[in-house]
């Protein structure tokens, strides 16, 4: 019972993390229908930026997810404008492919700057733990799942409360119709694209002190990201928040009652079996499609 | 006519040199280089079936040559089983494996396939490094050593990759001719309207993904032997994926020769790559080579260097002649427009209903669209539908033709139940829509577009010609009556607005439908074009053919329906002739807008 109750703590702590890294892709690709292939090479580079921070000037990495969010969501802008909004007007079946490009130069690029060894970050907390009875509850999976609440629940009221947020769904939805009133998708979509990659740098911070990377950690984490997006359904935030948790869980079931070895094939299983029974997701009703056509 | 005797040049002289090469060199260098540029073309063919023709982009095709190569490997070091069975049979897992892989593509469209076919790469590595038993895990497997004399060198696996090349593209050049291509091309374009049309897109994609595939597979085999070793990095390679699609994007997807002329141009700068960068920093700068140049690809190039290089060629040597585009309508041939159409299930028996829908409910949310419809077209009728926009018109049409399923209700055709069938097999009961906007498919011609619906699956059917001699003749017929037989041969581009619904008409006739769904035909046509079109539905209308018209323009309705539904809000306000109906109230307040809730409780008193 201990040993359930204990599997499931760590299985919904570290599945709060995988929704957080996930978030950028679910904004892209619930609002703008693009399979972003950079997610993982992002996340990978904010890692990267947060240990250079925590190495050279001793700045704890959550705090420096605060400092590269701007950066990186200028990134993000750099990236619409200059690859992904040119491949849509060539060809929208392409974005994928060239954001996929894009993952194999920043990989490279982070390797030429940081090398090939094994990093990460080693904040106080990273493993140190709190006790309740018998369980085991480890500080940086807490913290990163309380980080991963706060962004989630920021970016919902983003997008349901505020200007932009009204101005991103009507964009998304009906784009002839927003720009009829003065949104301007191609404006919207480097607010989603800016938005997008800084939630990154919060996703990598965590993955900084959570696990070890390398430069081509990103082929992991990007699939990780996309069974978290697919599971969750057409890009919403609250769906990819309980598809994390469920692929938290099932990862840390396959770890304790299976064998560690297969608990990275859990993500990719899950990819499989949703888009052959549910491919419009585990959290989602079907909506209208035939508008679109 | 140039370019292709030229291309047949080229392609001879290039396979007699391939051929010649290890007879009369001996360097074994660039026998290896030749060889891992055949691995990689039969790689970019196999891809460009499924990704060029249909358009489903696989970033895991590098799983074929994992499997086939494990395959072999596992039957020759642990069953004894000679290389050239085992090749097969890797051959066989591989199209057993692409089949499984082709139905998520069942439910699913574009970019998911994308992911599947990443994550199953992904997933497959992960399960031959685990399972170390039968795959010998991470340290590797270790194949038997050929028995054959090294007198050979590189010829045992040299040929049979050439050969297996070969085989491919003439296997890819079949199909892109065959009604199979055509049917691959049309998904590419709107799969939603092929599968409208008959076309069992399922069976197109699964047969070009396994073709592909059993191909990959095959050369993975070979490969196999030829390194002699095998591990799940170097065989389940992403990057070996990639350069599948990069030598095909580069060299041009959709063409048969792209894919081959886009592996000699990749394979020998990623063979320089890996042997002329060394030092620690040589992964990372293969990777920003190539991820560079996809990118580069997909931005400045994408239609790739060889359409490219031959728009160029052509458009250097001669000026092709096009048709004028005539405005309008064109001379036509007759003096009245008609297309002989045999409909289904009319010779069963003479009356009756063609088409009856009860009780039909959709909603979208907590939206109404269509709310507890009633409706029946008598066999060989003309009915009309008419409703304010937003009443429900279309989407009672995508209820009945399948495009988007019934919450409740009945709809049968002929007196059978249609409602739980897909949209191909309503298309194959005698069911035909055309669209308020004409869906032409760009990549085909205009007389492709009219003969590429199928009455039926039939595996024969699909290697045939795309446009077979009878199909052409009877094609170029309904042209003529048309006036447009001067556009056969053209893109549906070059066609009018009016024409191009024309068209699209007499392609929902190819499938000699019992019942055919016209949305809005003469909106927005000029009116010599919208008389040919009331002639021609009076003239399917003597042949028996049943007819469901949804349009404005009470005029054209009254000149020929017999019977007329009125839609509001979703529900049926009224029925029966035009005349009748214009006089209805409730219709009346209907299009004014007036209390439109309260009306409908009067109209059926």
């Amino acid at each position: 019972m201990t040993e359930l109750l204990q599997t499931l703590i760590f299985g919904a702590l570290i599945g709060g993390v995988y929704a957080l890294m996930a978030t950028g892709l679910t904004l892209t690709f619930g609002v703008m229908k693009i399979v972003n292939m950079t997610q993982g090479a992002l996340l990978v580079l904010s890692a990267y930026l947060c240990y250079s921070l925590w190495v050279h000037f001793g700045i704890d990495p959550i705090l420096g997810a605060f400092l590269i969010t701007a950066p990186m969501g200028l990134l993000g802008v750099a990236l619409y404008k200059l690859v992904i909004e040119r491949v849509q007007r060539i060809d929208h079946g392409l974005t994928i492919v060239a954001t996929f490009a894009l993952a194999m130069i920043a990989e490279g690029l982070i390797a030429l700057a940081w090398g090939p060894n094994t990093r990460a970050t080693t904040p106080p907390y990273f493993n140190r733990s709190f006790r309740i009875g018998s369980l085991v509850v480890p500080q940086a999976q807490l913290y990163a799942c309380l980080l991963a609440i706060g962004v989630t629940v920021v970016l919902q009221l983003v997008i349901k409360r505020s200007w932009l947020g009204y101005a991103i769904t009507a964009a998304s939805e009906n784009p002839e119709g927003a720009r009829l009133v003065g949104v301007e998708p191609v404006r919207v979509g480097a607010w989603i694209f800016a938005i997008s990659v800084a939630s990154t740098a919060f996703g990598g911070a965590a993955l900084s002190f959570l696990f070890q990377f390398v430069p081509d950690s990103q082929d992991v984490w990007i699939g990780l990201t996309l069974s978290v997006v697919i599971l969750g359904g057409l890009g919403s935030l609250a769906g990819a928040f309980a598809a994390g948790l469920l692929l938290g869980v099932a990862e840390a079931m396959t770890t304790t009652y299976v064998s560690v070895r297969w608990a990275t094939a859990v993500p990719t299983l899950m990819i499989l079996i949703v888009l052959t029974i549910r491919p419009q997701g585990l959290f989602t009703r079907a909506t209208r499609q035939d508008l679109a056509t | 006519m140039r370019v292709t005797i030229l291309r047949r040049t080229l392609v001879v002289a290039a396979l007699a040199v391939l051929i010649a090469y290890p007879i009369v060199s001996n360097d074994l260098y660039y026998q290896n280089l030749l060889i891992l540029t055949f691995m990689l073309a039969i790689g970019a063919s196999g891809w460009n079936i499924m990704g060029g023709y249909a358009g489903y982009i696989s970033l895991g095709n590098s799983v074929f040559i994992g499997l086939g190569a494990y395959t072999t490997g596992i039957l020759a070091a642990k069953h004894g089983v000679s290389p050239f069975l085992g090749c097969l049979v890797g051959g066989l897992v591989c199209a057993i494996a692409a089949a499984l892989l082709s139905l998520v593509t069942r439910r699913t469209r574009g970019m998911y396939f994308v992911i599947v076919t990443f994550a199953v790469l992904q997933l497959l590595a992960l399960v031959t490094t685990t399972w170390s038993s039968l795959t010998g895990g991470s340290p590797g497997l270790a194949l038997p050593l050929p028995t054959w004399s090294l007198d050979y060198q590189n010829w045992p696996f040299y040929y049979p990759l050439l050969g297996l090349l070969v085989l491919t593209v003439a296997v890819s050049a079949l199909v892109r001719r065959s009604k199979l291509g055509l049917g691959l091309f049309a998904i590419q374009d709107d799969e939603d309207k092929a599968t409208g049309l008959g076309l069992r897109t399922a069976v197109y994609k699964m047969i070009a993904f396994v073709l592909g595939g059993t191909f990959i597979g095959i050369a993975g085999g070979i490969y196999a032997y030829y390194v002699t070793f095998l591990n799940t990095g170097a065989v389940f390679d992403i990057v070996a994926s990639v350069l599948m699609v990069l030598a095909a994007l580069l060299g041009g997807r959709g063409t048969v020769w792209g894919p081959v002329v886009g592996a000699f141009i990749l394979e020998p700068l990623a063979n320089f790559t890996s042997t002329g960068i060394g030092g620690a920093n040589s992964g990372a700068i293969r990777l920003l080579i190539f991820g560079g140049l996809l990118l580069a690809v997909v931005l400045f190039l994408p239609r790739g260097v060889l359409p490219t290089a031959t728009s160029l060629w052509q458009r250097a040597m001669a000026r092709r002649s096009r048709p004028s585009p005539d405005e309008g309508a064109g001379p036509a041939q007759r003096s009245s427009a008609s297309i002989s159409v045999s409909p289904r299930g009319s010779d069963v028996d003479g009356g009756g209903r063609v088409l009856e829908v009860h009780d039909v409910v959709k909603t979208f949310g907590g939206l109404h669209a269509v709310d507890g419809v009633d409706l029946a077209v008598e066999r060989g009728s003309i009915t009309g539908l008419i409703g304010p926009n937003g009443s429900g018109k279309t989407t009672l049409f995508n209820l009945i033709d399948g495009t988007v399923a019934a919450r409740s209700g009945h709809i049968a055709l002929g007196g059978k139940r249609i409602d739980r069938s897909g949209r191909a097999t309503r298309a194959h009961a005698g069911l035909a829509r055309t669209y308020q906007l004409p869906r032409l498919f760009p990549s085909l011609t205009v007389i492709e577009n009219i003969v590429l619906p199928e009455r039926r699956l039939s595996f024969t059917r699909l290697w045939r010609k795309r446009v077979t001699s009878p199909e052409r003749q009877r094609a170029i017929a309904v042209l003529e009556s048309l006036g447009l037989a001067n556009f056969a041969d053209t893109s549906p581009a070059d066609l009018s607005y009016g024409q191009r619904k024309l068209v699209e008409l007499a392609q929902a006739l190819w499938l000699d439908p019992a019942l055919i769904m016209l949305d809005e035909p003469a909106a927005g046509i000029s009116p010599a074009l919208s008389q040919r079109l009331a002639d021609l539905i009076r003239s399917l209308h003597s042949q028996g053919v049943g007819i469901l018209l949804v349009e404005h323009d009470l005029a054209f309705l009254s000149s020929l329906c017999q019977h007329v539904y009125v839609m509001a809000n979703g529900k049926i306000i009224a029925n029966g002739s035009v005349a009748e109906v214009s006089a209805d109230r409730a219709v009346v307040d209907a299009y004014l807008g007036d209390d439109v809730a309260l009306a409908p409780a009067e109209v059926h008193a």
